[in-house]
């Protein structure tokens, strides 16, 4: 039984046909025939040496694969309108993103202020009834940096304090002036206070100042420590953070998928 | 008659090879083109059938060479160069002209010297 060995030229050639593959493949439909007989003529070419040829082939391959490639990507992902799309799915996801967390740091923000609004008005009701400050407001003592339990603070007409429960590193924290000018003009006023002003201090107040009226008039102060609130508010950002980044990978593999599909066959 | 046409850039080497291979008018298969672009005459230019295809894909692209539409073989294709090709192909080589012109100027190249 004879065996017939197939030629090395054809070897080569099979090789350099799986080789084409690798090139993308609208440049490999209009051109791996061609290449294919490049490469036979090569290997026919007597002025050319079948190492120099392989030489040759090899390092066009690393360098021209490289190049298709990068071009296929660009033909397949530069396209305006593909751009334009992502960056208005982005531009949604991120307004999405925002108003998911500013919706509900507004609602758990304005709930932090409900037993204060409660305990500051039934408290200048007490006082516009004629009780003594030190016997309206209720016993004990609060050390606004560590509880979390609401105070309250009554101040004269000129803001000086005339009872509280609230202590702060043992004295009566002081409420800025600017805030008795608004309560005067406007007749409440909510913030968020931070009596000792500076990061590391970390305490800060949802706070509720109402005007007193009638012979003794003054201010009313309620307050609760916003640590709880404030770690919600945390959790809250850091879900619409992750939902955004979410978003942002689902647009990202959205648009790869898409251009992908949509690329165009002929470069 | 040919008109010159500044190129925006001057022309990677494998795009001056073929231009210059295809340069007489004639029309010429990929691997005529490589063996030229190889000689030093050619540009001294080493491309694979990848750089070849890939380049001519583009200068098509750019109308700078086209399919002349002759094949003796199927699997073979014929390229020419377009009026646009051949333009670009005379400014690119006013270009490296004016380029040895200098260096000889400055005595970088002896006169009469080939560059």
């Amino acid at each position: 039984m004879s065996r017939i060995s197939r030629p090395r030229t054809s070897r080569l050639e099979t090789l350099y046909s799986f080789a084409l593959r690798l090139y993308p493949e609208p440049f490999r439909d209009r051109n791996a025939r061609s290449m294919r007989q490049a490469f036979r003529d090569g290997l026919s070419d007597s002025s050319l040496s079948r190492r120099a040829l392989i030489s040759l082939v090899l390092r066009d391959l690393v360098f021209s694969l490289a190049k298709e490639h990068l071009a296929m990507l660009r033909d397949t992902y530069a396209r305006p309108t593909l751009i334009f799309n992502a960056f208005v799915l982005a531009a949604l996801s991120t307004g999405l993103a925002l108003a998911l967390y500013a919706i509900p740091q507004h609602v758990l923000r304005a709930g932090a202020n409900d037993p204060q609004i409660a305990i500051a008005g039934d408290l200048v009701a007490k006082l516009a009834q004629g009780f003594p400050p030190a016997d309206a407001i209720p016993a004990g003592r609060v050390d606004i940096a560590r509880s979390l339990s609401p105070f309250v603070i009554v101040y004269d007409d000129q803001g000086k304090p005339l009872a509280s429960q609230a202590e702060l590193n043992g004295t009566i924290p002081a409420l800025p002036p600017g805030v008795f000018y608004n309560v005067r003009q406007h007749g409440e006023e909510r913030l968020s206070w931070q009596p000792v002003l500076g990061r590391e201090h970390g305490v800060r107040i949802a706070a509720v100042v109402l005007r007193v009226g009638g012979p003794n008039p003054g201010f009313v102060l309620a307050g609760r420590n916003m640590r709880e609130v404030e770690s919600r508010i945390g959790d809250v950002q850091e879900m619409a953070g992750l939902t955004w980044i979410g978003m942002l990978v689902v647009i990202l593999v959205g648009t790869a998928v898409f251009g992908w599909y949509t690329r165009p066959k002929a470069a | 008659m040919t008109t010159e046409t500044e190129p925006a850039a001057p022309l990677s080497p494998a795009v001056f090879a073929i231009l210059l291979s295809l340069a007489p008018g004639e029309e010429k298969h990929g691997y005529q083109i490589m063996k030229d672009a190889r000689t030093p005459e050619g540009g001294g230019v080493q491309m694979g059938p990848g750089t070849l295809y890939g380049s001519l894909d583009r200068m098509m692209r750019d109308g700078l060479v086209e399919e002349s539409g002759f094949s003796d073989d199927e699997r073979r294709r014929y390229y020419r160069l377009t009026v646009l090709g051949d333009s670009v192909l005379i400014g690119e080589l006013r270009r490296l002209a004016a380029a040895v012109a200098t260096a000889r100027s400055l005595g970088l190249l002896a006169k009469g010297q080939r560059s």
